[in-house]
């Protein structure tokens, strides 16, 4: 599903985020990346749906190398990726419902098709009920809920989540890393960044671990250190 | 599709509302600047009216009396086959259903004098090309000569009218040319700016919607609809200022005295309708065009 070759990735002569990395994902995996801020999670996370293009090596995603894909293709790769973010990135003039619909709006998805799958959708992140608040009417772990809908209700092939639980109490966060394995269950690749020990060590999934933009380690259902 | 048009037209009232002021500013600035380019379009029309019947270089005009016939109009013929290759290049006799036309734009604007005019009672008239329009002195001598042959009724002389009203002309259109053009760069730069504040008001919508794969054109599209009604609008207002100064100006000059020469300064033709076809369609490409260049240098905000 996901391929790195020899990636380095760059932002100046001298932050080199991303340093010679390969590995590979299978579908279906859950991937943990692990490793101290400033460590290149993000960046890494960024180059698997072109937010971000490498300087050398190349990065597979779904059979394709997008490295050098041209930029009319890049909205049918992202269809296919969600994105879940620490800070959720909801738009706090949408309700619940509208922040999940304009996902499938923005792509041209008919009315029956929205209608259908949104309220499917958040039933599945236990949002059922919660429809027309809004952001600010809702905790933190409800706001996390609405954005891991709105990264799953288009089914993506993968799912990619920048720390999602860096903003929520452990118990809260908790529960979304429940929904997080509940949707790697229907067949969903999921690749997560995190400098969570507590979470990492209680799911055991494949680790891979970076070091100042390094690949140190990549372990099989793996602890934090 | 319907989500689609209804996503649009809901983005672009939004929009609409959410930077009135500055859309306000934009629309007057482009219905100000196309009005004037409408202006000047117009009063080079009204201008081209005026000097309709000196087209093609004419000079002189010999106008010959109204029922003269043939054989009476071959000694003015005669006249004016003698001076051919001497002072008089070519020479174009303008018959009764010509000088009726000429009469048609010269009194556009005083229909009631035109009513006046028949094919019985209007002077038809001997158009003279010089070899040289700048000898003034054998142009007056030859009018001279002219004025002595049987059923000359006049000879005009288009030093005494053309070079002057050309030279207004000249002078009208260079300085209200500069204005609209000036002006239009004003409203461009105005549209610009509302999209990239609008996009900028936008910029969590727009970084969402270029995650989760809306293609570039669906995210640019509102705002290019957005500068298209700016263009559009303005271009309304301005075809409506252009209609009513016109329609003024027109019922004006027909209160001029028949003399003042301005009788022809008018446009009454259609033309004004195509005008405001023109503004229409020149006040929405600039308000695409400014509204698209800016959705594309601002997509990454
Ligand atoms: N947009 C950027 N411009 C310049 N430098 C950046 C940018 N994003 C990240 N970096 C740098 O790249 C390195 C890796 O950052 P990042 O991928 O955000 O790490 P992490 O997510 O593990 O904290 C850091 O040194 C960071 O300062
Ligand atoms: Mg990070």
């Amino acid at each position: 599903m996901i391929r790195l070759e020899n990636v380095t990735k760059s932002y100046s002569e001298e932050v080199i985020a991303l340093r010679d990395a390969s590995f590979e994902v299978a579908k279906g995996e859950f991937v943990f990346l692990v490793g101290p801020s400033g460590s290149g999670k993000s960046t890494l996370l960024r180059l698997l749906n072109r937010q971000e293009r490498p300087e050398l090596g190349a990065v597979w995603v779904a059979g394709r190398n997008i490295v050098d894909m041209p930029a009319n293709r890049v909205p049918m790769l992202r269809r296919n990726i969600g994105n879940v973010f620490q800070d959720y990135k909801l738009l706090l003039n949408k309700t619940v419902f509208e922040n999940v619909a304009f996902t499938l709006e923005v792509i041209g998805r008919p009315k029956h098709v929205i209608t259908q799958q949104v309220p499917a959708v958040l039933e599945l992140v236990g949002l059922a009920g919660k429809e027309d608040r809004f952001p600010d009417q809702l905790s933190g772990g409800e706001q996390q809920r609405v954005s891991v809908a709105r990264a799953f209700v288009n089914r993506p092939l993968i799912l990619i989540a920048d720390e999602p639980t860096g903003n929520l109490d452990p118990a809260t966060g908790e529960g979304i890393m429940r929904l997080l394995d509940r949707i790697n269950a229907t067949g969903t690749t999921v690749v997560m960044a995190t400098h969570d020990q507590r979470i990492v060590d209680s799911m055991r999934k494949r680790v891979i671990q970076l070091d100042r933009g390094t690949i140190v380690r990549d372990q099989a259902r793996g602890v934090y250190q | 599709m319907i989500s689609r048009i209804g996503y649009v037209l809901r983005e672009t009232a939004a929009s609409f509302q959410r930077n009135l002021t500055l859309t306000v500013a934009a629309v007057i600035t482009a219905a100000v600047s196309l009005l004037i380019f409408g202006l000047t379009l117009i009063i080079q029309h009204g201008f081209d009216n005026l000097l309709a019947q000196w087209e093609g270089g004419v000079e002189m005009i010999v106008h010959v009396n109204a029922g003269a016939g043939d054989a009476q109009r071959a000694v003015i013929e005669e006249a004016l086959v003698q001076q051919e290759g001497i002072t008089i290049d070519t020479w174009r006799y303008c018959d009764v259903t010509c000088s009726l036309a000429d009469a048609d734009r010269l009194l556009a604007g005083d229909p009631t004098t035109r009513e006046l005019l028949t094919a019985e009672n209007i002077t038809t008239q001997y158009k003279v090309v010089p070899m040289d329009a700048t000898q003034v002195d054998i142009l007056r001598g030859l009018r001279d000569r002219y004025l002595g042959l049987p059923n000359v009724n006049t000879v005009q002389l288009a030093e005494e009218q053309l070079d002057l009203i050309s030279e207004l002309q000249g002078f009208v259109s260079t300085y209200t040319t500069g204005l609209w053009i000036a002006l239009m760069a004003a409203a461009s730069l105005l549209i610009w700016n509302t999209i990239r504040t609008a996009m900028f008001a936008r910029r969590r919508e727009i970084e969402v919607m270029k995650l989760v794969g809306a293609t570039d054109w669906f995210i640019r599209l509102p705002f290019m609809l957005e500068g298209l009604l700016h263009g559009l609008i303005g271009g309304v207002l301005a075809s409506g200022a252009l209609w009513f100064i016109n329609d003024r100006w027109t019922a004006g000059v027909q209160g001029f005295p028949d003399n003042s020469g301005m009788t022809a300064l008018v446009v009454v033709d259609g033309y004004q309708w195509q005008v405001a076809l023109i503004i229409l369609v020149f006040g929405s490409i600039v308000g695409t065009v400014g509204s698209g260049t800016a959705a594309s240098r601002f997509l990454d905000v």
